[in-house]
This record gives C-alpha cells, sequence and structure tokens, in this order.
C-alpha cells in the first residue's frame, strides 16, 4: 500500500507528468510533508485526491475511443470525399460527388427499406413473445426456474454463423423443413424464403428474435421481479384477474424497459449483417436485393465493388439516419418519463 | 438462489462455455515456423498439408480458410494494414485486381520453371509491371457431368461419345434440355407447381453464362484495361443464350452450393451440372449414394474453364523464404498429379498433359469416364482471356439479372439493359 501512496504522493507535486515512472531516491527525501498530507488524505476522504487523477482513471476508455472510434469516423469522413483507390498511391478528389450519387440510388434506398422491415419483424413479435416468456419464467410454481433462465441466453452465445446455416436449411425452399411443415398444415404451395421480399424478410427476423429473444426475456424477467408484490396483493384483493393484473400492474411497471429494449433493439436492427449476408450467400442481398440491407450495402460498395469512398458516404448517412432515429427514441423516453411524474 | 440453484446455473454455465471453447485446439510446439496461409475452398488440400509437415518436422502450416469473396476482401484490408499471411491464394477472377497492385507482392520469378505449366494459367500470376506474383495452382477446366440413368430414363443417349455428340453447340443444349423435360412424369411436372421442387435438366441454367463467357477471347475488359462490356459481342451472346435458357424451362431453380443444390443432386431433381474438374470431388462427397450413376461429357462449344488461382507471398510475409519453398514443392508438377489423383483438382501444369497418369486417370464414381482424357482435351482448347480489375463485381451485376429473368421478374432485354446501367453506375475501371 506505501507505494501506492508514495507514487499518488510524486504525483501531487508534478501533475502534468503524471506517467513519468518514479525515482525512489526523490521520493524519500520530503517524508514528513508525505505524512502530513496522507493524513489530510484520510481527513477529507476522496476529496483531497488530486483531481487531475481523474483523468488518469478514464483515460483507457477515450485513448481506445480515439483510435478505434474517433480516428476511423474521421477517416472515414476524409475518404468519402475522394474516388478512394483502397490499395492505390494517388487519390482522386471528387468533392460532393459520392453524396450527390447515393441520394439518387435506387439501390440505397431499397437496403434502407430492407432494414426497416427487417427491423420491425424482429423486434415487435419478438418483444411479445419476450414478455410472455418473462411471465411465465416469473410464475413461482415454475418447476426448474434456474434451468430455464440459463438455458434462455444458449441461442445468444451460439455464433451468428452456425445460426445462419441452420436456418438457411430450414428455410430451404426445396427440401426446407419449414416448408415441409407449412405443407402439412395446408399450405398449398413452398413458399421461396430467400428469393421473395416479404419471406426473405421473415426469415432473416425469425434468426435474429430466435437468438435475442432469451436475452431480453431476462431482461423483462429482472424488471418484473422487481415489481413490488404489495401491488398484486392489492390487485387480487380488488378482484383483479390475472390478466387485469397483468394489464394494469405489470405493464405499466415495464414501460422503461421496453423503451430500453426498444432501443437496443434499434441500434442492432440497423446492424443488421451476418444474418442476410449467410442466406444469400453473397453482399448484394439476393438476386433482385430483396434483403439487401444498410450495413450491407455498403460493404458491398466498398469490398465488391472498390469503391471505399462511396462506402464511407453511405456510412454516414447511416450516421444520420441513426441520430434521427435516437432523438426519436429520446422523445419517446422523455414523454414516458414526464407521464410517470405526473 | 439457494446453494443447490448457484451450483445448478454454475454448470450450466461450465456446459455451456465447454460448448464454445470446444473448437479451440491446443497450442503447437514452439520451436516450429509457423507458415500462415489464407486460402478458401480446397486450394490448399489437407494430404498437401500433412504431408509437407512430414517431409518438413520444423514446418508448422497454419492454413486459415474463408469463403471464396470474403477471403479476397480481408486480403485487401490486410495488405493495408501489413498483417498479411506468408501465402495468399488469389483467384483467377479477383487475379485482375491484385494484378493492378504488384507492390504488395515478392518477386516470385525463377522459383518454379515458367514452361512447365499453361501459358495463360501462368499469366494470370503475372503483375501489371511484368513481375511474377502468383504461382498457378489448378486449371477449373469445365465439362459436363450428367445421370445417365436419368437420360436413360427421358429418353436420350448414354454413352458419353454420343452425349457429347448431342449438344456440339450451347444451342443443341437447350434443345436436348427441352426434349429431357418434355419426357418428365406427370408427378415431376406438377411437383413445380404444387412443392415448388422442380425438377430439370440442368441444375442452374445460369451457370452457363461464364462458361460461355470464357470460351470467348475477351470479357470484360481490353488487355489495356479499357471497359468493354458493353460492346463486347461475346458478353450480350453469353448473356442472351443463357437467359434463353432460363426462358426454356430446361432449368431447375436451384442455386449452386445450398443445401436444396445438394439435396437435389442425391434425389436426382436435375441431370445435368456444367462441372468444374474441381467440382467432381464435391459431387462424389454430396451426392455418395449416386455412385457409378454419373458420366462426364464434352462442354458444348469446345472447352472451358471456371476458377483455378494463384498462391502468392505478401511483400509483409514474415517468412517469405519458408513460404516460397511451399509454393515450389505444392505447385511442382508432380504434387499437382498426385492432388489430381486424391481430389480432382486438374494441374495447370502443362507438362504432365502426356503423362498417362493423368490422361489414363478413370473414376468409378463417374462411369469410368477417363476424366483425365477429357479434361486434358478440354484445357487444350482453352485460350488466354484477360482478367480485368473489377472483373468479379462485374460478373455479380450480370449475374443478378439473370437471377431475375431466371424467376420470370424481367425479360432477357430488360435485364440485360439493367445490368449495364448498374455497372455504368458501380463500376469505375
Amino acid at each position: 500500500m506505501s507505494n501506492a501512496t508514495s507514487s499518488l504522493d510524486t504525483r501531487k507535486r508534478k501533475p502534468t507528468n503524471i506517467f513519468k515512472s518514479e525515482d525512489p531516491h526523490k521520493a524519500e527525501k520530503p517524508k514528513r510533508k508525505k505524512d502530513k498530507e496522507r493524513r489530510k488524505a484520510t481527513e477529507n476522504g476522496i476529496k483531497a485526491l488530486n483531481p487531475n487523477w481523474g483523468y488518469a482513471f478514464v483515460a483507457p476508455f477515450f485513448v481506445m475511443f480515439l483510435i478505434f472510434g474517433l480516428a476511423p469516423v474521421i477517416y472515414s469522413i476524409v475518404i468519402a470525399f475522394y474516388n478512394w483507390d483502397p490499395l492505390g498511391d494517388e487519390q482522386q478528389f471528387s468533392g460532393l460527388m459520392n453524396f450527390t450519387d447515393l441520394i439518387v440510388d435506387d439501390q440505397f434506398w431499397t437496403a434502407l427499406r430492407n432494414t426497416f422491415s427487417i427491423w420491425f419483424f424482429s423486434t415487435i413479435p419478438q418483444m411479445i413473445m419476450a414478455i410472455g416468456l418473462a411471465s411465465i419464467l416469473r410464475n413461482p410454481r415454475l418447476k426448474g426456474a434456474t434451468f430455464w433462465r440459463t438455458i434462455l441466453l444458449v441461442p445468444n452465445i451460439t455464433s451468428v454463423l452456425a445460426i445462419a446455416i441452420v436456418f438457411g436449411q430450414l428455410f430451404g425452399r426445396d427440401f426446407g423443413l419449414v416448408n415441409l411443415a407449412l405443407t402439412y398444415l395446408g399450405m398449398p404451395a413452398h413458399i421461396d424464403w430467400i428469393a421473395e421480399p416479404l419471406p426473405s424478410h421473415i426469415a432473416i427476423a425469425t434468426m435474429i428474435t430466435w437468438r435475442w429473444l432469451g436475452y431480453n426475456s431476462l431482461i423483462f424477467l429482472a424488471s418484473m421481479l422487481a415489481i413490488p408484490s404489495y401491488l398484486y396483493e392489492s390487485a387480487e384483493l380488488d378482484g383483479a384477474s390475472k390478466w387485469q393484473q397483468f394489464r394494469y400492474v405489470t405493464l405499466p411497471q415495464l414501460r422503461n424497459t421496453i423503451t430500453f429494449v426498444l432501443i437496443v433493439g434499434t441500434i442492432g436492427g440497423l446492424q443488421v449483417f451476418a444474418e442476410p449476408l449467410t442466406l444469400g450467400g453473397n453482399m448484394s442481398g439476393g438476386d433482385s436485393r430483396q434483403f439487401s440491407t444498410l450495413t450491407l450495402f455498403l460493404y458491398e460498395q466498398a469490398f465488391v465493388n472498390n469503391r471505399w469512398g462511396y462506402a464511407a458516404a453511405i456510412g454516414i448517412f447511416i450516421t444520420i439516419i441513426v441520430i434521427i432515429i435516437s432523438a426519436i427514441n429520446f422523445a419517446i423516453t422523455r414523454r414516458i418519463s414526464s407521464e410517470e411524474n405526473d | 438462489m439457494n446453494r443447490k440453484n448457484v451450483i445448478r446455473s454454475a454448470m450450466a454455465l461450465l456446459t455451456v462455455a465447454g460448448l464454445t471453447m470446444a473448437g479451440i485446439t491446443p497450442a503447437h510446439a514452439v520451436t516450429k515456423t509457423q507458415v500462415t496461409i489464407w486460402s478458401y475452398g480446397n486450394v490448399i488440400e489437407p494430404w498437401g498439408e500433412t504431408e509437407y509437415e512430414r517431409l518438413h518436422p520444423d514446418i508448422d502450416l497454419k492454413i486459415k480458410k474463408n469463403s471464396m469473396d470474403a477471403h479476397h476482401q480481408s486480403l485487401i484490408t490486410a495488405f493495408k494494414a501489413n498483417t498479411t499471411p506468408d501465402i495468399a491464394a488469389i483467384e483467377v477472377s479477383y487475379s485482375g485486381f491484385f494484378r493492378s497492385y504488384p507492390k504488395y507482392f515478392t518477386n516470385l520469378n525463377g522459383l518454379v520453371n515458367e514452361s512447365d505449366y499453361l501459358d495463360w494459367r501462368w499469366n494470370q500470376g503475372v503483375g501489371n509491371d511484368g513481375k511474377v506474383i502468383g504461382i498457378p495452382t489448378d486449371v477449373g477446366g469445365l465439362q459436363v457431368a450428367y445421370r445417365k440413368d436419368l437420360f436413360k430414363a427421358h429418353g436420350l443417349p448414354t454413352d458419353r461419345a454420343a452425349v457429347g455428340a448431342l449438344w456440339p453447340t450451347w444451342q443443341k443444349f437447350i434443345d436436348t434440355g427441352k426434349l429431357y423435360v418434355s419426357k418428365l412424369t406427370p408427378a415431376e411436372k406438377t411437383s413445380c407447381k404444387v412443392k415448388k421442387v422442380c425438377f430439370g435438366f440442368i441444375d442452374n441454367a445460369g451457370t452457363m453464362y461464364p462458361a460461355i463467357l470464357n470460351q470467348g477471347a475477351k470479357k470484360y475488359y481490353e488487355t489495356n484495361g479499357t471497359l468493354i462490356y458493353k460492346t463486347n459481342a461475346n458478353v450480350k451472346t453469353a448473356f442472351t443464350t443463357t437467359a434463353t435458357a432460363l426462358n426454356s424451362g430446361i432449368s431447375t431453380r436451384i442455386n449452386q452450393f445450398t443445401s436444396d443444390w445438394n439435396a437435389g443432386m442425391m434425389k436426382g431433381v436435375f441431370a445435368t451440372v456444367l462441372a468444374p474438374a474441381w467440382m467432381l470431388d464435391y459431387i462424389k462427397q454430396q451426392a455418395a449414394s449416386t455412385s457409378g450413376k454419373w458420366d462426364v461429357a464434352d462442354l458444348p462449344g469446345g472447352g472451358g474453364n471456371l476458377g483455378g488461382s494463384q498462391l502468392t507471398v505478401p511483400t509483409a510475409a514474415k517468412h517469405p523464404q519458408e513460404a516460397k519453398d511451399f509454393i515450389k514443392w505444392y505447385l511442382s508438377p508432380a504434387i499437382q498429379l498426385e492432388i489430381f489423383k486424391r481430389y480432382g483438382l486438374f494441374p495447370s501444369a502443362s507438362s504432365l498433359y502426356n503423362n498417362t497418369a493423368l490422361t489414363g486417370y478413370k473414376d468409378k464414381f463417374f462411369s469410368n469416364a477417363p476424366i483425365g482424357q477429357i479434361y486434358v482435351t478440354g484445357a487444350r482448347q482453352l485460350r488466354p482471356i484477360f482478367e480485368g480489375k473489377n472483373q468479379r463485381a462485374i460478373d455479380n451485376y450480370f449475374g443478378q439479372a439473370l437471377a431475375k429473368v431466371a424467376v420470370g421478374k424481367m425479360t432477357a432485354a430488360a435485364a440485360w439493359s439493367d445490368a449495364i446501367a448498374q455497372i455504368d453506375k458501380n463500376i469505375k475501371n
């Protein structure tokens, strides 16, 4: 412990040099002063610490963010103004051309539409199912509750690629199990789960739902368990049925969690990549681009067409879309919390 | 949570952790030199790896496989970041791209005897500045693999010479297909409407496009790099012939390398596959139960080629000498012959083309067809063809347009102008 204290003191004398390795001989000299300061530090608690220390604690995040977050962002903003050759030495400045091309690019708008469609089919049904699952798991009479709760997370840690391969087989047009099951249920004709736009969105949404359902159920479960039981007791005394208890006690209490799950789902939804990629087998998201998503389109332009500048422009557009959606989310959340305060 | 529950969930977690970690292999001995190889598909066959490691106990070959496109895409970023492997495989459709950047590759001039290899395959590994950046692996010589039993059942000859004589041209191939589908049983015909399992003559007529295209003298680029995809009559012919085939009802709607394809191969949903030499091994593995029912006939319109790669040593390689040693061994005529016998990868070493071990090679799975002889004859008919910088991307756009014809979303003419518009917009050089 004394080592830690001494380094603390050295740094206090020279706050500008906090990363410099210290010299043990120097630290020995002002021993009395050090003791005094230590006492003072104990008296005033954490307040006595040099405030510059805080920067050292948050530094790891900011250094990482600078290298892996900010630097690539700035770099991609720069290359968005170029006709960028990925391996070349000389780059050609193209001004706003990438952006003006993008606005009139129907493939971009297709990708945007697909992304939102897949988001809708994966988020909304999933949320309803997750709340349902959570209420089942909350039931105290359920046997082996811990086992079920643990097993719910298994899909979440399965590799996306493995999921996509298995689901790709399930959704096979000619010999897939899903079509086989539907035929037994009386479906007259096989559905082409890959070539048709809407079925392909549903197939992809199913993969996403399968993977994230358990995770979201646990989040709902946690917030359900936090609902005080007296609310249910008084509801029961008032003669509320199970459904009424769910509708008027559980659901309102889950409002914040629903918003949270919705926001996380939206962020994930705008990044859907591996599922459509594996389902289609290439970057175009199906032969008619029927399930090309925004990130897939970005990747295709960068790595298939070698248009890095254009891909960077797409990235900037995605950022703008995310900002807009976050703003909407923020507005909704604020409205919900202000409703609660009334 | 009581203690019992804690133990239970801990065990569940451990099981889960165990499942995820099962794929990790134990660390190798530290004294060995690790030569890293990035490849895709079956470029480096397992026998080649184990045999080389047996002969060179001090070398540990670390092979990282990826899907074909993803492999080349990660190579681009690796070049940019100097994190390249010691050996990188480059497929011919990407050769035009990487040949434009020879500075990222070690010069392999003089490593092997150039005259041992097919000249046009050799040239696919020569950089635009004349530097040798890659040594050719196999040639994807293309022929028609067909099901004898299905041919017989649908009133066609089964003998490979007679079958080859059915289709000297692609138009005759389509006509033969029409004859075949006209003899489908009523059950097979209604299956397409009801179950959407469409029985057909060929697995996917879209595969005709690259086959016809590669039989021409030029594709999308002049040898100086000028784009000619709009004006080259060869491209238009390949496109319209393929579209005609797609509209003629001879094709199932199955895409290659999907689970439906594997299942269809076994169940006899289609009777022919345009098969490059490297695909024969895949057919054998996927449809093992159909052994002896297959045979191989000549491709319409002369020999064809699909695929093949070069092995390169990037300048950022950590062990360039060991990498060169491996390439020299693995791509030597003797080892190429061995790989052909074991896996059917057709050698690019033309010095073997008179070797009876190659020309006399037969396979029971394919009814003892003289596969070696058939593919040698095909490879000899091939002409060199220039692969341009964005060859692969342009291929994709034409492929997507043809797929729209296949599902009846567009007419051939509309799909053609759609593809041209897309390429105009997306391909700048």
